[in-house]
């Protein structure tokens, strides 16, 4: 029976490649005041980003309950005896922890292993999407498994802000609270090191933070799979695929939209490139 | 005194819906307590959801007794659960109502043993327990009830009296358990949740419902003062030692609480829990074969796992240390003026020297400050060329590893520091930062001392004289005139980034008015317009 592949809704994966690989997304939600939304589900990110321009109350995050896993590792255990989970950084969240304890609450009987990818949006995206496709090709759980924990180490991202704000107020600023405080006005770069967000940079204008994302992929010796996204900014984002295009096809680069849960941390103006690779 | 023998489920479910109107009205201060494990502020409002959602579950109980209440109330949270204390609280009431199963009412040595079931199922219920939050509460609390029933008097209100105060001295003491909480000086926010739950059930047995709507829960304070926070704090705090060993025994016929005396002596930190068939151990023990030598015939042996402490420590302190990025690289910069200072300091310059043109500092104290810094590695920045020569004489003077990187202007110390990466070691970040020295162009312009002729250029004593990059590009009467002729003379039409510094003897308005000009003949350009407060120098422009 083909190994089934659950991630959740912070991988970022684009809707159509969800439906291909037939990966399961267990949502995080986000939370405006009481009323609490499934990310991706009860709030797309296009309402979400609309909404946090215009709302009063500032949107918080937290884990899909215990219950929301084991539903979906139960539909899944219909149809298979294997399932595998990627999931976001236990560094950044409790999601992995979730995504573990609901295994006992499951109904039906179907071996289930959890990955902490050490990464989040497209980084978590790129192992989820390799280990779907190895999936598909027939692998064992075991397998894939292996593939997945070796790609956690070979995925990077670089993501552009124009503000830390929303990092900062997260509580997940990590060691890029160094980035903080400036007098002058810096567009930071973030990356995820052993699974904490760390300073990668700090430019002074968008197409100079721009031209950091681009550098970084163009200095890899090889590329396997590469994804950008961004929350609301589409032209930057296009623009970058196509500066990327001379080291990689650009028709292979996925391309999806930064969820609520996510933006929450990074307010609207994120830009992300991922790389699943080698430097050397 | 008021007493309650026994009550029902319609009145368990009373009791914890009067809890969660008790935790709503602090849900918001509990938020603002969370440090651990992400320091988010969400805490309160978590479980408040949680509990929400858990008593409307408990309306869809199939009957009134206490064990259907209870089933419905975990399924309710379990459903409901948001955030890790939500988690913890669902595994909680998943706990309690195990132990009320088959019950229709209960008193107070059931409520006991189901608290006790409820703690155990919060260890079990994740990988790695730690101490110092809400479990610790809900066990402490849970051994107090125990206690409680032991004396004999064990109706409701004594032995939820005892739940209470014992989770609140409980909850006092966590900063002492978790390191993180006694930094930020808060006590866990699970855990002050918790407390008011188990405080708004008290209030309800006694029959206070009315008075409840006038209080409002109290914030419990650290029983432990704040600690500083600073680095030198993390040599000073207690080394764990020997070996963490842990373990789950089973077997028939176990008894936790003798096991728990037979291995007090046998270590540190001791955590039993379990039931007659189940018991989780963790110990921190010198010698951890003879703790497993004692516990071998007492059942079977899962799940062992012994690490030693020392090795966790050591990657505990490096971790810290790579939660301060860069901190073995300190970055010394010559500057004068405040607002120049607070630029500097504001990204990341661990030092600042007072210098610059016609105030050279001298290596005296460059070296200072090289050797105030704690780093052994140290990048100067003198910003401009007549420090530059002394700047390398601090080289030979002292045990550290000092770079120059010959920054020449204002500007170039600024992209430097800017360019300084976090990742990276003392050889890159030296290459990267002289590399990027180049890649800004510096506009200064000052006031001539005394009359001259440079070249094709005479100048009167005074007059405003403008530097590119340090050659003299313009002279004029006027100030706003000068920079304009140098910002010509550069271009911007390749330009991004203009930074504009204003002197100390320039005022605010007449830079705003100079940098609208620029803005309305170059409407790509990104212009910042910052007070430097420089002496000698009316504006320092950067151009990247």
């Amino acid at each position: 029976m083909t190994v089934k592949i659950v991630t959740d809704s912070v991988a970022d994966l684009p809707p159509e490649v969800v439906q291909e690989l037939g990966i399961t997304v267990v949502p995080l939600n986000v939370r405006f005041g009481e009323k609490v939304y499934r990310d991706g589900i009860d709030l797309t990110a296009e309402q979400f980003y609309e909404r946090l321009k215009h709302s009063q109350i500032l949107p918080v995050t937290s884990v899909p309950s215990p219950a929301t896993f084991a539903e979906a590792y139960d539909k899944l255990a219909e149809e298979t005896d294997e399932i595998l989970a990627i999931i976001l950084s236990s560094k950044l969240s409790g999601t992995c922890e979730v995504a573990l304890q609901s295994i006992g609450l499951m109904k039906r009987k179907c071996r289930v292993e959890v990955i902490d990818s050490q990464s989040a949006i497209m980084g978590e995206g790129l192992v989820a999407i390799t280990a779907a496709r190895a999936a598909q090709a027939g692998a064992s759980l075991d397998e894939v498994k292996d593939i997945a924990q070796r790609n956690v180490k070979r995925v990077e991202f670089r993501a552009a802000f124009d503000t830390l704000e929303y990092l900062k107020r997260g509580g997940r600023i990590g060691a890029a609270q160094a980035l903080l405080g400036s007098v002058l006005k810096i567009n930071p770069i973030i990356m995820i090191k052993d699974g904490v967000v760390h300073p990668a940079g700090r430019e002074r204008s968008r197409t100079k933070a721009i031209d950091h994302l681009c550098h970084f992929a163009m200095g890899y010796a090889h590329i396997e799979e590469m994804a950008i996204e961004d929350a609301t900014t589409p032209d930057d984002a296009e623009m970058l695929a196509e500066r990327l295009s001379v080291k990689f096809p650009k028709e292979r680069i996925y391309r999806s939209k930064t969820s609520p849960v996510i933006g929450t941390h990074t307010g609207p103006h994120i830009l992300i490139v991922s790389v699943l690779g080698d430097s050397e | 005194m008021k007493q309650v023998d026994s009550i029902s489920g319609q009145e368990l479910r009373e009791m914890f819906v009067a809890a969660t109107t008790w935790l709503e009205k602090s849900a918001s201060d509990v938020d603002a307590l969370n440090v651990f494990p992400v320091p988010d502020g969400d805490t309160g409002t978590n479980m408040l959801l949680t509990m929400r959602s858990s008593m409307e579950e408990a309306y869809r109980a199939p009957d009134r007794s206490a064990s259907a209440v209870a089933q419905a109330m975990a399924k309710g949270a379990l459903i409901g659960a948001r955030g890790n204390s939500g988690v913890i609280l669902s595994q909680i009431w998943r706990g309690l109502a195990q132990g009320l199963q088959e019950k229709k009412s209960f008193v107070g040595s059931d409520l006991a043993d189901a608290l006790q079931q409820a703690s155990i199922m919060a260890y079990q219920g994740l990988s790695n327990p730690v101490e110092g939050t809400m479990l610790t509460v809900i066990r402490e609390a849970s051994s107090a009830a125990q206690a409680q029933v032991a004396t004999g008097s064990s109706d409701l209100i004594s032995v939820m009296q005892a739940i209470v105060s014992t989770a609140k001295e409980s909850v006092a003491n966590t900063p002492s358990l978790l390191p993180v909480l006694r930094e930020a000086g808060v006590v866990d926010a699970g855990g002050q949740g918790l407390y008011t739950i188990l405080e708004g059930a008290l209030y309800y047995l006694r029959g206070e419902v009315e008075q409840m709507q006038l209080r409002k829960p109290w914030m419990i304070a650290s029983s432990v003062p704040l600690a500083a926070r600073t680095p030198q704090m993390l040599t000073v705090e207690e080394v764990p030692y020997g070996y963490c060993t842990n373990f789950l025994l089973k077997g028939e016929g176990l008894d936790p609480d003798k096991l728990r005396l037979k291995l007090a002596k046998k270590g540190l930190s001791l955590i039993v829990v379990g039931d007659d068939s189940t018991i989780r151990v963790h110990i921190h023990a010198l010698d951890p074969g003879k703790i497993l030598h004692y516990v071998a015939p007492l059942g079977t042996l899962h799940e062992i796992s012994i690490r030693n402490m020392d090795e966790q420590y050591q990657d505990f302190l490096k971790m810290q240390k790579e939660g301060i990025p860069a901190t073995d690289i300190a970055i010394i910069a010559v500057v004068s003026g405040d607002g120049l200072t607070e630029v500097f300091r504001s990204l990341g310059a661990a030092a600042i020297v007072l210098g610059g043109q016609t105030m050279n500092p001298s290596t005296k104290e460059l070296l200072q400050a090289v050797e105030s810094v704690v780093s052994d590695k140290v990048i100067i920045l003198p910003n401009n060329k007549n420090i530059v020569l002394t700047a390398g004489q601090v080289q030979s003077l002292t045990e550290k590893k000092v770079e120059v990187v010959p920054t020449e202007t204002i500007p170039q110390g600024v992209a430097a520091l800017l360019a300084f990466d976090f990742e990276a070691d003392f050889e890159t970040n030296t290459q990267i930062m002289k590399k990027t020295r180049s890649t800004v162009k510096s506009i200064e312009i000052t006031r001539a001392v005394r009359s001259t002729q440079l070249g094709k250029l005479s100048i009167k004593k005074k007059q405003a004289i403008g530097f590119l990059d340090g050659d003299l590009v313009a002279v004029g009467d006027n100030t706003t005139d000068v920079l304009n002729e140098a910002l010509a003379r550069l271009g911007l039409e390749e330009a991004e980034v203009v930074t504009i510094y204003y002197g100390a003897d320039t005022e605010a308005a007449e830079a705003e008015r100079v940098s609208a000009s620029i803005r309305e003949q170059n409407p790509q350009l990104q212009i910042e317009v910052i007070r430097g407060g420089q002496p000698h120098y009316n504006y320092i422009v950067s151009v990247e």
